[in-house]
């Protein structure tokens, strides 16, 4: 990408936190043995901020993925989705949570295959109790947006897979949410459709101001991210600025970052 | 572009109206249209079975019922035949007597020698009569003889003809039922009260055995529809869908499956027991049809097979509800 973006917000417009973790700790029970996921992940994101979650398989990544997406809950610790303790929350207010606060992007688009593209677009509206005309409009504005208005009445089987995900992505932006869980939204697309879908979350992003946490191993999406956050062994390992990254694009190692702990 | 709302507190989701939920479900069943037709199918072949059975026996019971009581020696049925047969046989066995009296007077004085042929004068039916009403007025050479002999002895052959036709016809209706019984008798239908019981508890084990077989073919093929739309149901949770809306989704395409497979059931096994009704019983298939009766068991019928469907969609609906979203960011299913 070759256009300046904007760095994260001024600490001054930062006086909310769109997600935060307090020394979140996930322990499953595999047979007898008890994994420990997350041994204390203590995070803060920002509103509009883009983050990048990175770390090897098998190390808590996709556990602390889940956990902010509202998809998982802690066994020690707190969660904090838009200063809401998931927690606490009962099925109705979780059900409630995912379908206005949170939008997520598959990394294998999961569009329903029976609909249409605008149908899919429009079923978190559904969800959330929208008129049928409203949410017909809203939705074609949105897939307009995502240039796919000429794609509208098609079936996710009769598009390529960027087209899939851009309608994926119109559907996750749905119903405003404020925040975007991207999980390896570029994994299964090829090298250009892939930076087209990071161009488009990154202006998304910007035009919004949504944040937009996303698990990747694309290091083109790390060019973009504001923060990227990377996990090791269920913890923390560092959080590096994207200007410190710029500096030895590609290479990771040795970045400048601040540590959680 | 629509600003960001401030943070509000949580609320809960609202439950989406059946509408929504109907809507869903058809475009379900129309994409996959193959896996909605095995789901059918096996109900289709278990209500056909069902409703065969049912309708024949019913069909049967009612032929029994009614030859049961019209063979009864004062069944009032064939009251008007009975007056009818009795006139018809006192006027043949007048007509009989009248003959032989005239024969009789006809051979005596001139008795010829000469062998007649009897058919010649007497027709071509005779054969045929001597077989069905047994006794002619006299031997058939006797009778060709005076028939040549005296012209007033053909017109009262020909009117015992024609009686004894009418009394065969007559007879014929009246031990109607008696032919019926036979004809169950000789398809092996149960007649006696512990045969009929003894059947009917094997019916009712073999219809139970077939719509089981239907029961665990149904929930077996919603069970895989469920398996195959994980990420489909976890992706609808991301969205927002709440756990009764799963359900409701799964039993409203059960239930649309339900009514289409059981009505062609029900088709089929009318079609079924009709033709087999009528390639035994031939005129007798529709005697004392009980049409109030059939349309019962035909309404039973169908509330056996949505009830069935939609019972089998109960375990898999509930545990596709059960599926966290999680599972819609598994890659690998």
């Amino acid at each position: 990408m070759t256009e300046t973006l904007p760095t994260s917000p001024a600490p001054a417009e930062i006086t909310e936190y769109t997600v935060r973790t307090i020394d979140v700790k996930r322990v499953y029970k595999i047979g007898g043995e008890t994994v420990q996921a997350l041994k204390g992940v203590s995070v803060e994101i920002m509103r509009g901020e883009y983050i990048s979650i990175m770390g090897p398989s098998g190390s808590g990544k996709s556990t602390f993925f889940n956990m902010i997406g509202g998809l998982d809950k802690p066994s020690e610790g707190k969660v904090y989705i838009d200063e809401v303790d998931i927690a606490q929350l009962d099925s109705y207010e979780l059900a409630w949570m995912r379908c206005r606060k949170i939008g997520y992007i598959f990394q294998t688009f999961n569009l329903i295959p029976v609909m249409t593209a605008l149908e899919n677009v429009k079923l978190p509206m559904v969800f959330a109790g929208m008129k049928d005309a409203d949410a017909q409009d809203k939705a074609a504005d949105i897939l307009k947006r995502v240039e796919l208005g000429h794609r509208m009445f098609n079936k996710p089987s009769e598009m390529s897979g960027g087209q899939q995900q851009r309608v994926a992505i119109a559907r996750a932006f749905a119903n405003d949410p404020a925040i975007i869980l991207a999980d390896e939204p570029t994994g299964n697309l090829d090298l250009n459709t892939g930076t087209l879908i990071i161009e488009l979350l990154r202006q998304l992003n910007k035009e919004r101001g949504v944040t937009i946490i996303s698990a990747t191993h694309d290091y083109k999406m790390l060019k973009v991210s504001d923060r990227i956050i990377w996990i090791r062994d269920g913890r923390v390992d560092k959080i590096q600025k994207r200007e410190d990254l710029n500096i030895q694009e590609g290479k990771m190692e040795g970045a400048d970052g601040e540590d959680a702990h | 572009m629509s600003p960001l709302a401030p943070p509000a507190s949580v609320q809960r989701q609202i439950a989406l109206p059946m509408r929504k939920a109907v809507e869903i479900a058809w475009k379900n069943i129309r994409m996959r249209l193959s896996r909605s037709l095995l789901v059918t199918s096996g109900i289709v072949l278990a209500l056909a079975f069902l409703t065969s059975i049912n309708v024949s026996k019913s069909m049967v019971d009612s032929m029994r019922d009614w030859a049961a009581t019209a063979a009864l020696p004062d069944a009032r049925e064939f009251s008007d035949l009975r007056i009818e047969r009795d006139r018809l046989e006192k006027s043949t066995s007048a007509l009989e007597t009248d003959i032989r009296a005239h024969t009789h007077a006809a051979i005596t004085p001139a008795r010829p020698k000469q062998k007649i042929d009897a058919t010649q004068i007497l027709g071509q039916e005779l054969p045929a009569l001597q077989k069905e009403i047994g006794a002619l007025p006299g031997t058939a050479d006797d009778l060709a003889v005076a028939m040549a002999a005296d012209a007033k002895i053909v017109q009262l052959f020909q009117s015992w003809l024609e009686q004894s036709r009418a009394l065969l016809i007559v007879r014929g209706k009246i031990s109607a039922p008696q032919s019926l019984q036979q004809i169950m008798k000789e398809s092996g239908v149960p007649t006696t009260p512990a045969e009929i019981e003894n059947n009917r508890i094997q019916t009712r084990w073999l219809l139970g055995l077939a719509l089981l077989v239907a029961f665990v073919g149904i929930l077996n093929a919603m069970l895989m529809s469920v398996t195959e739309r994980f990420r489909e149901i976890g992706t609808m949770k991301c969205l927002g869908a709440l756990d009764s809306f799963i359900i409701k989704l799964f039993l409203i395409e059960s239930l649309f499956q339900g009514v289409v497979g059981t009505l062609i059931g029900i088709l089929l096994g009318v079609l079924l027991s009709l033709v087999s009704m009528l390639s035994t019983y031939g005129r007798f298939a529709f005697k004392n049809l009980q049409v109030g009766e059939i349309g019962v068991a035909l309404l039973i019928c169908l509330a056996v097979g949505v009830g069935l469907t939609v019972a089998g969609a109960v375990y898999p609906a509930w545990q596709a509800a059960r599926m966290q979203p999680i599972e819609a960011m598994r890659a690998d299913t």
